[in-house]
């Protein structure tokens, strides 16, 4: 980690007194800043951050996310990506910006129940925007979607996508993984599947833990799996 | 409750309670956060023989829709009893009582959780009485708090909860079943304690002015203890090396 | 939970990929029960309790008996009644207020389960005959949900009601007055075990979780006691069964409960 030491916080613990600019999970209580939440500090160029480790999803801007249609109107369509609002994915986006309600059908392109990978355009909490159009973006018809705590996002990808990139390798599953903490794996063979969802699984209870991408290893290769 | 001693001591000449604890002891306390799958955040306390299981979730949409606030995020507390959890069986639909404690709960905790940067959303808090010994209400508090914090629901600080009062004319720190029916003054408290603010005060007796300070002074006391152990719950979950969280 | 609950299109389609290779999503085999564990006496201020958890489905049952009056025309006969809630923290679609249609299903399939199986001797549940009786009062709440409630509140109801001590009253003046410290063993028959099986297309799956739960054409709850006998059915879902596979239900549910009274038998700590 960095030069400085990382303090574990929970609320209403107090991190600091005076007011070094505030950033994320941190108020100022009179003149000491207080973490609002479970995490961990982190120094960023004398500002201090707590790093969340647990909560719903936060939309920012350009992250990738997987989300699930719960509903529509003729207009968009609705869209729950694991976060305190359900994200709005507008028609024109699929049906191009001369898109007329009366004449295209939502429901011929997307159901509800259909599971995308979408891209956040704008994260206004009013209701977060989401985009399928680019590359690799738009409805997944293959995989198993699976749920962890976006704070485990990180861990899942690992340093320079060593862990995600070891499950892989291991099992032949292909991962897709959202920063909402949405998951699909999908897999030609079973046993891979079964297997990469074990791992997944595993890096979210035991994300705390030292050396996991090691301990991860060994599951996969222990049941015989290459 | 049918046949319980009228001759019941409650403060012996030692100074020692009906249940064996000096006057400014506290039963025991535990707390494990993160129990239930579903529920966002979750947390389960024993407070002597309280057994209390909190469950959150949100924030989330709010239904119906018209009690959506605008401005920020409301805050919904349900304090409920099980049939099975007091001397005579509890009819499953709400009583006055519960109604009460649901809003009182609600009220102390709403000043540590911001949901201010959550408009047009509800964070639900469900606080299930599994069995009841005296002082649910600051037990279920204390684990509505874990639960939230579990959640990841911003709070500016924990919120914590004990009883102190009077029993055998003297002063006594969180007060149990017996000491409730047959002692002179509960009073609840639920306290912020790194804001040093009290969110909840409630009383049932008759306590003079000087008894009055000297009982929440004693309350607070009582409210720290049990914030060590909201710490070690949350420690315990997210902190610890090698355990599965 | 609510009828509007999204079926996740996805989910479904790789159920079914995986039940055509034998196998389900968590890795079952298609009869297979998730890890089942029971702990009593957890609840020590009721009468009895149990504590039971079934794959991620927990449930909590609680005990109560006390004098009640007896039903008109069965004086000579004790009272049994079984209820089920499932609580709002078990999941986040479960709304509050009066249980709805599915919760009382619930309850009243738990209860005949027990009831039909003559699990309790309520004739030895007499106080007075026709004017005095003990009443017990099997409470079960669902803590968390992942499916099969049935199996889950019927084994913590079963194991509670074993495990439970009913108090002694005497009559005096006409009213049933409490003895206290005298405690006794519940009247116990047989032990009720209820396995719950589901159809997706053409097969048959034991103990859905909530996710093939919501993917089912139909399912079926078929309770057995001590003897092998089925005592109680209950069936559900919006599609139908043949012949054949309500046959292969049976056979399935008897031979899967053996397994289950054991583990049942473990945790009370009885030899019934």
């Amino acid at each position: 980690m960095s030069q400085n030491s990382n303090h574990f916080v929970l609320p209403g613990d107090v991190i600091s007194n005076g007011s070094s600019s505030l950033k994320q999970n941190v108020i100022l209580e009179g003149d000491k800043l207080v973490s609002t939440t479970i995490g961990f500090t982190e120094n960023n160029d004398g500002a201090v951050d707590v790093i969340a480790l647990t909560g719903l999803y936060t939309s920012e801007v350009d992250d990738l996310v997987i989300g699930k249609i719960v509903s529509h109107n003729s207009l968009s369509w609705e869209v729950n990506i694991n976060s305190s609002y359900r994200a709005m994915l507008p028609a024109s986006d699929i049906f191009g910006k001369d898109y007329s309600p009366s004449r295209d059908d939502l429901s011929l392109k997307l159901i509800i129940g259909d599971i995308i990978l979408a891209r956040i355009v704008n994260s206004d909490s009013r209701r977060p925007l989401i985009t399928i159009n680019g590359q690799n973006l738009g409805k997944i018809d293959d995989g198993e979607l699976i749920k962890i705590s976006p704070a485990k996002v990180p861990r899942l990808i690992g340093k320079h996508g060593s862990m995600i990139q070891s499950i892989e390798e291991s099992t032949g599953a292909s991962i897709t993984i959202g920063q909402n903490g949405w998951v699909v794996v999908s897999c030609e063979k079973t046993n891979g599947l079964l297997k990469a969802i074990m791992a997944i699984r595993m890096v979210e209870e035991q994300a705390h833990v030292v050396d996991l991408t090691d301990k991860v290893k060994k599951m996969l290769q222990s049941n015989g799996v290459e | 409750m049918g046949g319980r001693k009228t001759d019941l001591v409650l403060l012996d000449k030692n100074g020692i309670r009906c249940d064996g604890r000096k006057v400014d002891e506290t039963r025991k306390v535990t707390i494990k956060a993160g129990v239930l799958k579903n529920a966002s955040g979750s947390a389960y306390i024993e407070f002597g023989g309280n057994k209390i299981l909190a469950g959150v979730f949100g924030p989330r949409d709010v239904h119906p829709k018209h009690m959506a606030d605008p401005d920020t995020g409301i805050l919904r507390v349900r304090y409920h009893m099980e049939p099975f959890s007091v001397g005579e069986r509890k009819n499953p639909a709400p009583s006055r009582r519960e109604i009460e404690i649901s809003k009182v709960v609600k009220e102390a905790l709403e000043p540590a959780v911001m949901l201010e940067n959550f408009p047009r959303t509800a964070t639900d808090v469900f606080l299930e009485i599994l069995q009841a010994d005296g002082g649910t209400r600051c037990a279920a508090l204390s684990a509505a708090s874990v639960a939230l914090a579990d959640a990841g629901i911003p709070m500016r600080d924990l919120v914590c909860g004990c009883a102190a009062g009077k029993a055998a004319d003297t002063l006594i720190l969180d007060v149990n079943n017996e000491e409730d029916q047959a002692g002179q003054a509960d009073m609840p408290i639920g306290y912020m304690p790194n804001l040093g603010k009290i969110t909840l005060l409630q009383l049932d007796g008759v306590l003079t002015p000087d008894e009055f300070k000297k009982c929440i002074e004693l309350g607070v006391v009582g409210c720290k203890q049990v914030y060590e152990i909201q710490k070690k719950a949350l420690h315990e979950k997210y902190f610890s090396n090698g355990g599965s969280s | 939970m609510t009828s509007t609950s999204i079926i996740d299109k996805l989910k479904r389609n790789k159920i079914l990929d995986l039940l055509k290779e034998g196998k389900r999503i968590d890795g079952r085999e298609l009869d297979e029960f998730r890890p089942l564990h029971i702990d009593t006496g957890v609840i020590p201020h009721a009468d009895g309790s149990a504590r039971v958890r079934l794959g991620d489905t927990e449930i909590v049952a609680g005990i109560k008996i006390q004098p009640d009056r007896p039903f008109p025309d069965m004086g000579d006969k004790g009272i049994f009644i079984c209820t089920a809630e499932i609580l709002p923290l078990a999941h986040p679609d479960v709304e509050t207020g009066p249980p709805p249609p599915p919760v009382i299903e619930l309850a009243r399939v738990v209860d005949r389960g027990i009831r039909e199986s003559g699990m309790i001797d309520l004739s030895q549940m007499v106080l007075e005959k026709d004017k005095s009786v003990i009443g017990l009062f099997a409470d079960n709440v669902v803590t968390d949900h992942d499916g099969n409630l049935f199996d889950a509140c019927s084994y913590a109801s079963v194991a509670a009601i074993i495990t439970s001590k009913i108090p002694k009253w005497e009559i005096k003046d006409d009213k049933p007055v409490l003895v206290e410290g005298e405690l006794s063993d519940a009247p116990i028959t047989t032990i009720p075990v209820s396995i719950t099986m589901g159809r997706i297309d053409d097969f048959i799956i034991v103990d859905p979780n909530l996710d093939e739960w919501e993917c089912l054409d139909a399912r079926i709850t078929i309770t057995t006691n001590s003897d092998g006998n089925v005592v109680a059915l209950q069936k559900g879902g919006s599609s139908g069964f043949t012949v054949d596979q309500l046959v292969k239900c049976s056979e399935l549910s008897i031979s899967g409960a053996g397994k289950i009274r054991d583990i049942i038998k473990q945790a009370t700590k009885t030899n019934q």
